[in-house]
């Protein structure tokens, strides 16, 4: 593959089971050298979209291609793209590093790929212990192993925060990261919108089983301004309120003495305090985190359907 | 090639195999003791006994032959040993789904009809080996127990050589079997009671059924025994032609139908469904 090509563009996917349209046209594309986040709430179809990304569940309509090809007619698929889907997806009397094998074996790769892969994600120690003997953070890194078997240019990863432990977290951010470094295209699916703040750098968000905004996470939380604040200190509070509340911002007064401004940027809380004549102390914009963007977003299309 | 390989240490690397081995062993033991028995039995027959209509009189003298004598007792263990290798070549297919490991294979292998045919190679690679342990075994001591039955180990005769060669064809023709069914019946437990209770139970009662409404219905229904898979495989490995029962060729070419039904379905089965 030549740089830049491993895009993943999908495209008008759609799964319809007998009532329910799991995924309905859904559009969007993961750039390479970045990681993405792949948020939406429970029941969004978020793993149906990523399995079928992947051909493991039949579209009802619509494509996913990986620098253009499917995944089912990429030659040896896990040479490009390493997936994680379930943390207990290994037979549980079966040693991890015969799981590597197995896979190493089918897919006609070396045999000490396995040992590599289960040293990056330090599994070493453990290699012949059963699986069933894992923990649920040592599953995830066996997960991680066998997607890096290949030394894929993209990673797909679902959910691989759960069960972690914060040490296990912030390694799989790290490595996340340093792999998006690399220029490979990362796209992570995950409900732990903190952890996907600090970690991704672009987002798409869908709820319902539709795209609801897709972009860097820069740009997806400035757009929600309504939602930002700006907190404020000055000796003549009356002041500031009244010259704010003629611009249509909502002012708060705080129990330690500040303000906080919902509807104005921080230049222009500044702008009309500078007009008006009044003594700013302290100015600050706070924008809005990842979780209220994204619950203001999809508010009322959560839940079961 | 890749493909077979894998299926083959994934087969290798559990315990499955070997437990399944070790039960095999005593219900060989334990065919080759009823069968020593029977031998015995029929051997001490005389045809010509009062109460014996005249097809039966037939049939226990040809059954008497020392060919048969010595084909039955070189097969000894096949009930059992195609039953152990029906379930081995099923769990091939719902470890998949009770491990939640088909996502990695076909993460691998987006060709799922490759996959279903490496297993398919894989659980015949299996059978094999089976047919081979319970053969040497055989080889080893029916010998001895033709000696003592005074018939004469018999190693000459075409027709047992014939007989042990088709046993290895049934044992492979079961596991193709056992890796259909294993698509059709995903869940583990459900797969593995179902198969043994079929086989067991099915030969059971289609031989009672067979024996009751035979002599009612007529000799034509009689012939359709060959139809229970089972009784396929045993007409398969009989020695000579038995009078009152369909040519060995049919046991073959049924259980030969069975093996490509189930093969077949449970390849385009593999494609269609969704791996969730």
């Amino acid at each position: 593959m030549t740089a830049g090509s491993e895009e993943i563009v999908v495209s008008h996917l759609t799964k319809h089971y007998k009532k329910l349209r799991a995924v309905d046209n859904l559009s969007f594309t993961v750039h390479s050298g970045r990681v993405t986040g792949f948020l939406g709430p429970n029941g969004a179809g978020k793993t149906t979209t990523l399995r079928m990304m992947l051909g493991l569940v039949q579209p009802t309509a619509g494509t996913a291609t990986f620098g253009g090809v499917r995944y089912a007619d990429l030659d040896r698929p896990i040479r490009h793209v390493g997936a994680v889907l379930e943390a207990s997806s290994a037979h549980k009397g079966r040693s991890g590093i015969n799981h590597l094998r197995v896979i190493c074996s089918a897919a006609g790769l070396p045999r000490q790929a396995a040992d590599e892969a289960l040293a990056r994600v330090g599994l070493t120690p453990a290699a012949k212990r059963k699986f069933k003997g894992y923990s649920l953070g040592m599953k995830q890194r066996l997960g991680i192993a066998a997607a890096l078997l290949g030394d894929p240019r993209v990673l797909i990863l679902d959910e691989p925060a759960n069960g972690l432990d914060p040490e296990g977290i912030r390694w799989m951010r790290d490595l996340l990261k340093a792999l998006a470094a690399e220029g490979r295209t990362v796209l992570v699916s995950s409900h732990l919108l903190g952890e996907m703040q600090q970690l991704a750098d672009d987002v798409v968000i869908i709820a319902a089983g539709q795209l609801i905004r897709q972009g860097p996470v820069d740009e997806v939380l400035g757009s929600m301004t309504g939602l930002s604040q700006v907190r404020v200190r000055t000796p003549q509070p009356a002041e500031l309120a009244a010259a704010l509340s003629e611009q249509q911002a909502t002012v708060a007064a705080l129990p330690d003495g500040a303000l906080t401004v919902t509807g104005l940027d921080a230049a222009q809380v500044g702008h009309a305090a500078f007009k008006a004549g009044v003594e700013l102390h302290e100015l600050t914009g706070e924008r809005a985190d990842l979780e209220q963007v994204f619950l203001q977003l999809t508010a009322g299309k959560a839940g079961i359907r | 090639m890749n493909l077979v390989r894998a299926e083959l240490l994934k087969i290798r690397t559990t315990n499955t195999w070997w437990i399944f081995g070790l039960i095999a062993l005593p219900l060989w033991a334990l065919t080759l003791l009823v069968n020593w028995a029977s031998s015995s039995a029929l051997l001490g027959m005389d045809p010509n006994e009062p109460g014996l209509d005249a097809d039966q009189a037939e049939q226990t003298r040809v059954a008497a032959e020392a060919v048969n004598v010595a084909t039955n007792l070189y097969t000894s263990g096949q009930f059992f040993g195609v039953l152990v290798v029906l379930l081995l070549a099923a769990i091939v297919v719902t470890n998949e789904f009770f491990h939640q490991t088909a996502t990695t294979t076909f993460l691998v292998t987006p060709r799922r009809e490759a996959v279903v045919l490496a297993k398919l190679a894989a659980s015949v690679v299996l059978g094999l080996i089976f047919w081979l342990v319970t053969t040497l075994l055989n080889l080893a001591l029916v010998p001895l127990i033709l000696n003592a039955l005074d018939v004469g180990v018999q190693l000459g005769e075409p027709a047992v050589w014939r007989a042990i060669g088709l046993n290895a064809l049934a044992y492979a023709l079961w596991a193709v079997l056992g890796v259909g069914a294993g698509v059709l019946i995903r869940s583990q437990i459900g797969a593995t009671i179902t198969l043994s209770t079929v086989y067991v139970i099915g030969f059971l009662g289609a031989a009672t059924v067979f024996a009751l409404l035979t002599p009612r219905i007529g000799d034509w229904f009689g012939n359709l025994q060959v139809l229970v898979p089972p009784l396929a495989s045993q007409l398969m490995i009989a020695g000579t032609e038995l009078p009152g029962n369909p040519p060995r060729w049919v046991g073959a070419v049924v259980l030969i139908g069975y093996a490509l039904l189930a093969g077949g379905l449970g390849t385009w089965i593999t494609k269609k469904r969704d791996i969730t």
